[in-house]
């Protein structure tokens, strides 16, 4: 009885969550800040990609912009110097940068803590430079414009409105695709490798093989996210994949909750939120920001800000049903 | 299993110097010696947390050197960790289900889209979980989080986290340390119920008085050899192992 109403009430909110999501874009909601929200589209589904890797396997990763990027300059090059379907450049794009984790993940995860920070911080400089610099291919610093835009039939994603629906469908499908790994024997393998590989190992678990698998996801996720990225800005440039862009993608990983899946939406909503709407006025100065961000939330709530939320939220409702109870 | 010759040498040092071994199937034996007689590291040679540095090492005939560790787990070998070695964020029962990885097979495009096998199997996997924690008598503390449970019931998680493996050999790495007297009594009877299911039991020990309680075979080493095994009795009265035990004085 108290189970059943318990998801009825759980039905309930993701419904109307639901329905508020379908409803920003128009312009007698919240339409102005379409834009906003398809780079917070964006952004979870590389910070999910992340939040597996890092809060779920308890693997760093200082250069998931490399695979952000990739899948960026991939699809954007396919698609506009070699006139490549967009949808078949995102998906060669997507194959290719799994691929790429593929080989570089036994190598990389003979690595632990911050040798693995080190290093993943090093692939993800030298793709940076790699950008900046095979010019002829990628239009170097100066970037590259008039890349097309995806379609399906006749009908082109020409317009914010209906872009924001295309990236938000990818979206939700990664969360949900995220929820299920989670919640299942492939999840419970990647938290046990997170607690100990030791006691992983003892109880048949393959460590490294799960480790490269969850990287190459991560970097799936990444490419995705990147080709959604030129294919809704038509032009690509190096920056926003540079170092503090891996940065930026750690915080919205750790505000959202690293071990939370939903907690990546929060993470990259707040962190856009902050760096379009605040940190704009601070030009330069917004890494030091970023960095005492990540600085508090690792001190005072190293669950994330997302979840110490959710805990605050469910002791109040608890205390606020004792009341009830009590005469 | 059986060992030939095991050896394992650490740079200079040897802490396991040409081990031959024979446990019986469906026994209780006990590995005992003074700290450093290379105990530990006969358990990780077994369990392929170390690499042999020569001899070998067979179960059911077949023999180990080469396959690695986590492929030992399907063989039918599993072992426990004198530091528990739990998970973190999990609870009581999640870590009995991961005990289940090696007996059940739906992988990642299963998971991520909830196929049909993937719900059937996870279904059996809490279901077989749920024996096992009973079978240990933590079967109300199934949703607790592991680490707040106090360390007697830790170490019982982590023997049914091993046993939901179904192994055929289980290694107990100092499952008595650190309880107290009632928490060894219900140890003894857990491993006792363990060899009576038709597993074979290796453990190391230090507490003498469980050790000669339940084992019916004894193997002592000493620096890394071995220096004498057989019953209780026939332990408690062998010089050799008093005298590594007590010094050479009692000679």
């Amino acid at each position: 009885m108290l189970a059943g109403l318990k998801s009825k009430w759980a039905y309930l909110t993701i419904a109307v969550l639901f329905a508020f999501l379908i409803l920003i874009p128009f312009d007698w909601f919240l339409g102005r800040y379409t834009t906003l929200m398809i780079f917070i589209g964006i952004y979870t589904i590389v910070t999910v990609g992340l939040c597996l890797l890092m809060g779920y396997t308890g693997q760093v990763s200082l250069g998931q912009a490399a695979f952000f990027g990739m899948g960026a300059y991939i699809s954007a090059i396919l698609s506009k110097t070699y006139g490549v379907d967009p949808w078949l450049a995102m998906l060669i794009a997507a194959v290719m940068t799994g691929a790429f984790a593929y080989i570089i993940g036994y190598p990389i995860f003979r690595l632990k803590g911050n040798y693995l920070a080190m290093a993943t911080l090093g692939l993800g400089l030298i793709m940076w430079v790699l950008f900046r610099q095979l010019s002829q291919f990628t239009g170097g610093p100066d970037g590259m414009p008039g890349i097309p835009y995806l379609s399906i039939g006749g009908f082109i994603f020409d317009t914010s409105f209906r872009r924001y629906f295309l990236v938000w469908f990818f979206c939700l499908a990664v969360l949900l695709i995220s929820q299920n790994i989670v919640r299942s024997r492939t999840g419970r393998a990647l938290r046990a490798i997170h607690g100990s590989e030791a006691a992983s190992e003892s109880i048949g678990i393959n460590v490294d093989q799960f480790k490269v698998k969850i990287l190459v996801l991560s970097a799936v996720y990444a490419s995705i996210a990147g080709s959604l990225f030129v294919h809704h800005l038509r032009f690509v440039s190096p920056q926003p994949f540079d170092f503090l862009a891996s940065v930026k993608l750690v915080v919205m990983a750790v505000i959202g909750g690293l071990a939370s899946v939903w907690g990546a939406i929060f993470g990259a909503g707040a962190t856009r939120i902050l760096s379009d709407e605040i940190l704009l006025r601070f030009g330069q100065w917004d890494i030091i920001i970023y960095g005492f961000i990540l600085m508090l939330v690792m001190i005072f709530m190293p669950e994330g800000l997302f979840v110490k939320l959710k805990d605050v939220f469910n002791r109040l409702r608890l205390r606020y049903r004792q009341r009830g109870v009590e005469p | 299993m059986e060992t030939r010759g095991l050896s394992k040498a650490f740079g200079g040092l040897v802490a396991l110097d040409k081990v031959d071994l024979s446990v019986e199937a469906g026994k209780i034996t006990a590995i005992i010696g003074p700290n450093g007689a290379g105990k530990t590291t006969l358990f990780n040679l077994v369990t392929g947390v170390y690499p042999v540095s020569s001899g070998e090492v067979y179960f059911q005939g077949k023999l180990l050197n080469k396959v690695p560790p986590h492929k030992r787990a399907s063989l039918g070998i599993v072992r426990t960790f004198q530091h528990v070695h739990l998970f973190s964020h999990m609870t009581v029962l999640e870590h009995v289900m991961s005990g289940r990885h090696p007996r059940s097979s739906y992988g990642f495009l299963e998971a991520a889209l909830r196929l049909p096998k993937a719900r059937r199997e996870e279904e059996a996997i809490s279901l077989d979980a749920i024996k096992y924690l009973n079978l240990v008598g933590l079967g109300t503390y199934a949703e607790h989080d592991a680490l707040s449970l106090p360390l007697g019931q830790q170490k019982l998680l982590a023997i049914a986290r091993a046993l939901a493996t179904e192994p055929h050999l289980i290694l107990l790495d100092e499952p008595g340390a650190g309880l107290n007297t009632l928490e060894k009594r219900q140890l003894s009877d857990l491993i006792r119920s363990i060899r009576e299911m038709g597993i074979t039991v290796i453990l190391v020990e230090h507490d003498m008085p469980l050790v000669m309680g339940i084992a019916e075979w004894i193997v002592v080493l000493d620096s890394g050899a071995k220096i004498a095994e057989g019953t209780a009795a026939q332990i408690q009265k062998d010089r050799k192992v008093i005298a590594a035990y007590l010094g050479e004085e009692a000679e």
